[in-house]
């Protein structure tokens, strides 16, 4: 059994986030085991609009895909900044996944 | 008879013989492992390929020509390449060449590749793909509506259509030739094909598609491919054997220690996809949704299910980068909490104070590691002792840029903020001089569809014949 009050990186063996092109992010999330991705998948805190408020964007801005066969949930969101522009901290975007760490499913 | 025309005369995918292709690096360049490549030509593969390129590393290297990759390592991968694919007489594909794929790119990488042919006593013939998108084109495009923001960033895109004045301003313009393009430089029947800006996958997939392989299988075998063994548990930059068949393709590391498993190939799909099931190509969409992956032993896997579906106009993927102006930066720590409560308050004062002794049009742009630099941190998860600064100085000529740096710094270092204990100097410099020229910036200006223009009208196709002893 998973404990009541999970973080997400305790039910997790992979939180990456990358570049898809300049203009968009995608978090990729691999849960531990199927109990485990069953947990997040039905979070209210991994919706599309928690997800989209945790990053400043409006719901409509982000895109999930639930992957049951591979215990995996993918979230595709804009860039605040293209990649590379003046005020960019990360162009090649894997330092994004913060956020998600220790949310609580 | 050339590598190309003896695989096509010679290779019959129907009697059950399977195509070795071996994928020696996802980033020539930066040092392709031996053993494992080594292992991969033992197993005397029919054509080996190499991804130079991608957009990944940023505008610059698109917008200055520049290679990302080191010069010394660019020549050391290309030399055991080629030497491997001449001594084996099996084509050898490389695309995005040089990082960027634009004209600078492609030269610099062809002069690199002459240099180790002459070396070796090689000749060879070498079939070229030029990337860059000629101006009138892409104007036209925009005037007629047929330059689109792509549907990735589902309505989000920080990147705006650019104006006509920023096509032409812009350093190089490239698209991204699809696996048609580089079955037209194939037909040339060289030994050698070195691709300007590519899809990765056009490098793997377009001989399976001369040969007969179906389309869809190939394509996927090289979206899977061309990062080598990053499809493995655990993932590495080792060479990576597929062997394709006419139903399905079997996945193998050449590192006995990385697997190509179900589920980690399967995970591969997600990896720098915006949606892991369907992949845009010029000429259609690659679609996963049937997939299938299955377990041979515990090293190797089997992968097979995907379909095709072509799109009736080709559609081209255009990058473009535009210099934005020279860059110094300046580099130094702050560990006195009460200048760290403040920060953003002084360094907006004391960039009002620089502005005011040198007027001009630079720029400052604020990291503050500690505080959010790379992603916007609640005040709780603020570091309160010990940040770091990385201020870039922007202007349109490097000596207005370093100037304003210096007045920054020495402005900045004996700024008076109340509360001020420390009068020695609010910055540690970790290294003197703390601000360094860090070349010109350069930003995005286009990453759009092109849309009605034929792949033809874009990509330039060339046949070199390099006879050794000829300088």
């Amino acid at each position: 059994m998973v404990a009541s009050t999970a973080t997400l990186r305790s039910l997790a063996r992979v939180v990456r986030s990358k570049n898809a092109g300049p203009l968009c992010l995608t978090l990729d999330l691999f849960f531990l085991d199927e109990q485990a991705y069953a947990r997040a998948a039905g979070s209210p805190a991994l919706s599309v609009p928690a997800v989209a408020a945790l990053y400043g964007l409006p719901a409509e801005q982000v895109r999930r895909f639930d992957l049951p066969h591979l215990c995996a949930i993918k979230l595709t969101l804009p860039r605040r900044l293209c990649a590379g522009d003046p005020g960019d901290g990360d162009v090649y975007g894997a330092q994004q996944h913060g956020p998600l760490l220790e949310l609580a499913l | 008879m050339s590598a190309v025309e003896r695989l096509l005369a010679q290779h019959r995918p129907a009697g059950g013989q399977r195509l070795r292709v071996l994928s020696a690096s996802g980033q020539l360049g930066y040092g392709i492992p031996l053993e494992s490549f080594e292992r991969g030509l033992a197993r005397q593969p029919d054509l080996i390929g190499c991804d130079m390129g991608s957009i990944d590393p940023g505008p610059y290297y698109l917008g200055s020509g520049q290679m990302a990759a080191p010069a010394a390592m660019v020549r050391r991968d290309l030399e055991l390449v080629l030497c491997a694919a001449r001594r084996l007489d099996v084509p050898l594909i490389i695309g995005s060449a040089g990082t960027a794929g634009a004209q600078p790119h492609l030269q610099a990488t062809l002069s690199v590749l002459r240099q180790v042919a002459q070396e070796h006593g090689l000749s060879l013939k070498v079939a070229t793909v030029s990337s860059d998108v000629p101006r009138p084109v892409l104007l036209r495009a925009l005037e007629e509506g047929r330059l689109k923001a792509l549907d990735e960033s589902a309505g989000g895109s920080p990147l705006a259509l650019p104006q006509p004045e920023q096509l032409q301003a812009a350093g190089h313009i490239v698209a991204q030739c699809g696996t048609q393009t580089f079955v037209r430089a194939l037909e040339q029947r060289p030994d050698v094909l070195i691709a300007g800006r590519s899809c990765d996958t056009a490098i793997f997939a377009a001989l399976p598609w001369m040969l007969g392989y179906p389309e869809a299988l190939a394509l996927h075998m090289a979206k899977i491919i061309e990062c080598t063994s990053l499809c493995c548990s655990p993932g590495g930059r080792d060479a990576m054997l597929a062997e394709l068949g006419m139903d399905d393709f079997i996945l193998e590391s050449m590192n006995p220690l990385l697997h190509a498993t179900p589920a980690s190939v399967a995970a591969h799909a997600l990896y720098e996809q915006a949606d892991p099931w369907c992949v845009e190509e010029p000429e259609g969409t690659l679609d996963l949704r049937q997939a299938r992956y299955e377990a041979i032993d515990a090293h190797r896997t089997r992968v097979s299910g995907a379909q095709f579906v072509h799109r009736p106009q080709p559609t081209l993927k255009v990058e473009g980068a535009a210099r934005s102006g020279a860059r110094t930066v300046l580099l130094a720590g702050v560990a006195d909490p009460t200048l760290i409560a403040q920060l953003p308050a002084v360094l907006q004062a004391v960039g009002q104070r620089v502005r005011s002794l040198l007027p001009g049009p630079w720029q400052v742009v604020e990291h503050v590691y500690g505080q959010g630099a790379v992603r916007p941190l609640p005040p709780e998860q603020r570091s309160a002792h010990e940040v770091a600064l990385v201020l870039e100085f922007l202007a349109p000529d490097a000596e207005l840029a370093r100037t304003a740096a210096a007045v920054f710094k020495q402005t900045l270092l004996h700024w008076g903020y109340p509360g001020r204990l420390s009068t020695g100097g609010n910055l540690a410099f970790a290294i003197t001089p703390s601000e360094i020229d860090a070349h010109d910036s350069y930003r995005f200006v286009l990453y759009h569809l092109l849309e009605g223009v034929a792949p033809e009208a874009v990509f330039g196709i060339d046949l070199l014949h390099w006879q050794a002893g000829q300088a």
